[in-house]
């Protein structure tokens, strides 16, 4: 036997249109080694595969980009950390280091924050279901609560009379900020005159009152300017009601919805081009507050940013276990991770990375995952080298709700590990076993 | 005559195909897949050919040249 190398046969048409001035979809590779530093081949080998990885100097990174941002141009600025995006403890941890108050959408996110020792007053508790017991705990705990509809408003002063206290909440308003779809699902509207109607009903019964206005308009908002709108209506509210109802609004809350650098699917520009920055996002609020505020003290200002401050810094380390040829031509390889990890593959392309440079021309290719069902596509059409089984791809950005959204599905969910700011890899979660998965069945 | 026998194959691994007009660009083990496939041996005789040359295990040739095979079938080239 010699000791030439062997390289996997491959044969494609060549097709002249697919050359052109920026190079050639058939030898482009995009290659990651590493993750800060360490070798992602070292990662699957020492924690398993797939697994989830978080960069704990790039979610600081972000958080202190879009801080300054804020910071630099407005005097109190407060960061709630967006449980839903992603509650793992250690990843919650560090946004609370960072300075972070917790924002929490459930009654089980209101727990975990707890646990984590944050005390209530530094929660806001936001939703369109907070169930009663939960809410009382949640004032009784001096919580930040976020009135959501009229029923909430009704459990308020119920509550209220229990403990027999007055209890500050602050109410969540939908609006048109000219962007679509209008998010019209939560709080109450602005146009319409229901979010006053609510304010006015609240000071009408007298066992509340008003000390924030919040709004969330939506979810990778593109447009910066769509907060300055959304801010200028809250300014707005906020400026009657205080005058209306001889009352001063502490806060007002913009919410989330910042985009990250992911690839919206149907969407040609890169993320690059069209995301906008944090300084214009910070713009766009900061200017709108000061244009419109009317009273002597700026009110305090939260932002719920969940996407924006960690999609990038998350990855998913996933190995090739086959590959197989389809009747069209294509290369479909079988991965041991797929759509039960990447509930977000339903509206972003990934960056999908090499472990190292392959020989050998691209074709085209599909990337499925392990679940013996027919909707398991990761990628449904990319130019890729013979891989090997075994070779390691990192898909990114995974940060944001792929994993509190992970399905315990067919296979068990994957280990998570964190990189930290020495370049240091932990693991912050165990991959499941049968244990888990069989815990509290009867 | 056999589609296999019409295929022109340059020292730059690419194959012609004159009837279609179709061009492919091909690696070394393609180009020496479709070599042996002219020179009509069996699937069986060029992994055994293969199996002697590279440090590769039958079982791993059997799947790549099967892949190869059926890309070759796809696109028309065999029949």
């Amino acid at each position: 036997m010699s000791e030439v190398k062997y390289e996997k046969p491959t044969i494609n048409k060549i097709e002249f249109a697919m050359a052109s001035k920026y190079g050639s979809p058939m030898k482009t590779q995009n290659i990651r080694t590493e993750i800060d530093g360490v070798s992602v081949n070292k990662l699957t080998e020492k924690y398993g595969s797939p697994i989830f990885v978080f960069s704990q100097r790039q979610i600081e990174e972000k958080y202190n980009t879009l801080y300054s941002a804020f910071s630099s141009r407005y005097p109190d600025v407060t960061f709630g950390w967006s449980y839903k995006t992603n509650y793992l403890n250690e990843i919650c941890k560090v946004f609370h280091n960072l300075g972070s108050i917790a924002e929490v959408v459930s009654e089980f996110e209101y727990q975990k924050a707890r646990a984590l020792g944050i005390e209530g007053k530094n929660i806001i508790f936001n939703g369109p279901y907070k169930p009663y017991e939960d809410l009382k705990i949640a004032v009784q705990e001096g919580a930040k609560i976020h009135v959501d509809n009229l029923f909430e408003l009704n459990d308020l002063e119920k509550i209220a009379d229990e403990l027999d206290m007055k209890i500050p909440v602050a109410i969540r308003i939908n609006m048109d900020t000219g962007t679509y779809p209008q998010w019209s699902r939560f709080g109450f509207n602005y146009e319409s005159g229901d979010a006053y109607e609510a304010i006015k009903r609240m000071y009408d019964g007298g066992k509340l009152y008003l000390n924030g206005i919040h709004s969330h308009i939506g979810t990778f908002m593109l447009d910066a300017n769509a907060y300055k709108l959304a801010t200028t209506k809250i300014m707005q509210l906020k400026a009657q009601v205080e005058t209306d109802f001889n009352s001063e609004i502490e806060y007002i809350d913009l919410g989330g919805g910042f985009a990250s650098k992911s690839n919206l699917k149907g969407v040609y520009q890169s993320a690059d081009v069209i995301v906008p920055t944090a300084d214009d996002y910070a713009q766009a609020i900061t200017d709108a507050i000061y244009a419109n505020n009317k009273s002597e003290k700026l009110p305090k200002l939260y932002l719920e940013t969940g996407r924006a401050m960690i999609d990038e810094a998350g990855y998913l380390l996933t190995s090739v276990h086959g590959y197989k040829r389809f009747p069209d031509g294509k290369k479909g390889y079988i991965l041991d991770a797929g759509v039960n990890l990447l509930y977000t593959s339903t509206w972003y392309n990934f960056n999908i990375e090499l472990d190292k440079h392959y020989e050998g021309e691209n074709e085209p290719s599909m990337l499925n995952g392990p679940l013996c069902m027919n909707i398991d596509v990761i990628e449904e059409h990319l130019m890729l080298p013979a891989l090997d089984r075994g070779s390691v791809l990192t898909i990114s950005p995974v940060g944001a709700y792929n994993y509190t959204q992970a399905m315990q599905f067919i296979r068990y969910k994957p280990a998570v590990v964190m990189i930290d700011t020495k370049g240091e890899a932990h693991v912050i979660k165990d991959v499941d076993d049968l244990a888990t998965v069989n815990y509290k069945e009867v | 005559m056999n589609t296999i026998d019409q295929l022109v194959l340059d020292e730059n691994n690419i194959l012609f195909y004159p009837m279609m007009g179709n061009s492919y660009q091909l690696n070394n083990l393609g180009n020496e897949i479709v070599t042996s496939l002219k020179q009509h041996k069996t699937k069986d005789e060029i992994i055994e050919a293969l199996a002697l040359k590279y440090e590769v295990s039958k079982s791993e040739l059997f799947i790549d040249v099967s892949d190869f095979l059926s890309k070759l079938k796809i696109y028309g080239l065999l029949s």
